[in-house]
């Protein structure tokens, strides 16, 4: 492992009984990162969370979380997580600072810190206004952001965030994205989510998994584009305004491309490039367009978007990966 | 040992908010009350509350169970247990901290029974001591129903199978042994030597003979190790069951 390495998982593996839930999986997740954790339901994706909270133990392999064995060390990994499980559960006959209070004892903070950090975590998290409140009548919105709340209670090194956003309107969800953007560098968070966009937009680094098996991983734009290559009906779309003849022939001689093809023909011409398309090409047929002194108005990868990268590894063969 | 403690004070704080610990609480002071206007605060009586503490386990046997039915199950069925689980205490603490949370409540609703011997300090001039060792051995009767009651909370999510499931435990010791064995005193022969011992054994585990001496004045360690080791064993046996779950 490296030593910069927060969350390291070794070949973690979880059977229930005879079903395998979680097999084998390896990953590391390096300090301060933002990390997206996806897989279709049943994937495994919980049960990877509570064997590297130390709800459970792991059939076979370790983790370790902030240097610390799941196994070994659980209590010591407790200590430097915060976790959000699925439905933040909570006592709904408690008030919101009594409930923050009462986490805060459980992790053996001193009185003055909880003191402190409640009205931290409580002004992070936009809940001050309901800290006398019976947790009961809060909001769907206000109890998924005070589970929040408890988890960062602690200011702990590494963050555990199992659907974050579920419940939550339009605007709520933009302020916790913006919550746990916010989060990066000084904390490590692995965060659970069915939500594609909001991965291309919170998280660094993407693991993907599904069967109890990592499909995938890597940064966003690395697997759109791995998307790209696998997806047959993907192509480089480019709009320029130029003659459409000599654009033809300037694009299909850059290096990679396979065919090029004008999908709408005119004075604006929409052209389609087969061929490596990769970061790289895009970067080349910008460049010579631009070159020749013709206007670029868009250059985009079609069928390369992360929700299709999802779709077609987590189901080969399947009607949707057609 | 903080985190124990800040369980015990969530538990007890929990029997406050929800009406079950009102309920338990005016059922008992009804008991306890007809007790003393039937058997103590009797004209030409002397001032004894004995009689008082002497029965109360028949009453606590029905309430002690819905007083500790959710300590467990609730958090199991409310998927509360992971947040607690996944925080920085132990599986031991967990346990203590929620029996002492009970145990707080149980002490309160036993000291409501205060107000009778107040009344009848103001009447007669009761025997302080005796007074003093029921309270010790109702103490230590709720040490070990309590525990009854949290280990049968912790083996299901239903709180209405973990209140019947103590209940009927506590029928068994609080009752039915102590029945079962004076039954048995009238028809057995002292010759069938097997029945003879299977009747002590009944009126050992049985409720009932440990709390006579508490009611006269008389600690006797024989009946303290009873409750002791009882209550021990039951928080063990929570323990266990608690530990056991994470593997499945």
């Amino acid at each position: 492992m490296t030593q910069s390495a927060d969350i390291v998982a070794n070949n973690l593996s979880k059977s229930y009984g005879k079903f395998v839930a979680v097999n084998g999986i390896d990953f590391e997740i390096r300090k301060g990162t933002i990390v997206g954790f996806l897989g279709p339901n049943g994937a495994g994706k919980t049960t990877t969370i509570r064997m590297l909270t130390c709800y459970m133990p792991p059939t076979r392999g370790t983790a370790k979380v902030a240097g610390f064995d799941i196994f070994t060390e659980s209590l010591q990994v407790r200590r430097n997580i915060g976790y959000l499980p699925e439905s933040a559960p909570l006592y709904p006959e408690m008030r919101v600072s009594e409930y923050l209070a009462y986490r805060g004892r459980l992790r053996s903070m001193s009185r003055q810190a909880i003191r402190q950090r409640i009205g931290a975590v409580a002004d992070m998290c936009a809940i001050s206004d309901r800290l006398r409140w019976q947790i009961g009548k809060l909001s769907k919105g206000y109890r998924q952001r005070l589970g929040i709340a408890d988890a960062l209670l602690h200011n702990p090194p590494v963050l555990v965030l199992d659907e974050p956003t579920v419940g939550l309107d339009p605007a709520q969800i933009r302020e916790t994205r913006r919550l746990i953007a916010n989060l990066a560098g000084q904390h490590t968070v692995l965060l659970s989510t069915h939500i594609l966009s909001e991965v291309e937009l919170v998280c660094q680094r993407v693991i993907i998994i599904g069967r109890g098996r990592i499909l995938a991983q890597g940064t966003p734009d690395e697997l759109k584009e791995q998307c790209a290559q696998r997806n047959k009906a993907a192509g480089i779309l480019v709009e320029v305004r130029g003659p459409t003849q000599q654009v033809r022939s300037a694009l299909g001689a850059l290096t990679g491309v396979d065919q090029v093809q004008v999908v709408i023909d005119g004075p604006v011409a929409t052209f389609r490039v087969d061929g490596k398309l990769d970061a790289v090409l895009r970067e080349q047929i910008a460049g010579t367009i631009h070159q020749r002194g013709w206007a670029l108005r868009e250059l985009r990868t079609s069928g390369a978007s992360l929700e299709e990268f999802f779709v077609q590894i987590t189901d080969p063969g399947g009607v949707a990966a057609a | 040992m903080s985190q124990t403690f800040a369980i015990a004070r969530r538990e007890l704080s929990g029997l406050f908010y929800s009406p079950i610990g009102y309920i338990v609480l005016a059922i008992y002071l009804l008991f306890v009350g007809l007790l003393f206007a039937l058997l103590v605060f009797v004209p030409g009586q002397i001032a004894d509350p004995g009689p008082m503490f002497q029965w109360n386990h028949l009453i606590l046997i029905f309430l002690i169970p819905f007083m500790t039915m959710a300590l467990f199950s609730e958090e199991y069925r409310s998927g509360r247990i992971e947040s607690l689980r996944t925080s920085p205490v132990t599986e031991m603490q967990i346990v203590l901290g929620k029996f002492l949370g009970a145990m707080g409540f149980y002490c309160i609703v036993i000291a409501s029974s205060l107000i009778f011997v107040g009344i009848l300090s103001v009447f007669g001039r009761p025997d302080f001591l005796p007074v003093l060792t029921s309270y010790l051995g109702l103490l230590l009767l709720g040490a070990l129903m309590v525990s009854i009651g949290l280990f049968f909370s912790a083996c299901t999510q239903h709180q209405i199978l973990a209140a019947m499931s103590s209940c009927i435990t506590l029928l068994a010791i609080g009752i039915l042994f102590q029945f079962t064995a004076g039954i048995l005193a009238i028809y057995i022969q002292s010759s069938w030597t097997w029945l003879v011992r299977f009747r002590q054994m009944l009126n050992y585990l049985a409720i009932g003979p440990h709390m006579d001496d508490f009611a006269q004045g008389i600690i006797n360690t024989e009946h303290v190790a009873y409750f002791l080791t009882g209550a021990a064993l039951f928080l063990f046996l929570t323990w266990v069951v608690i530990e056991s779950r994470k593997w499945r």
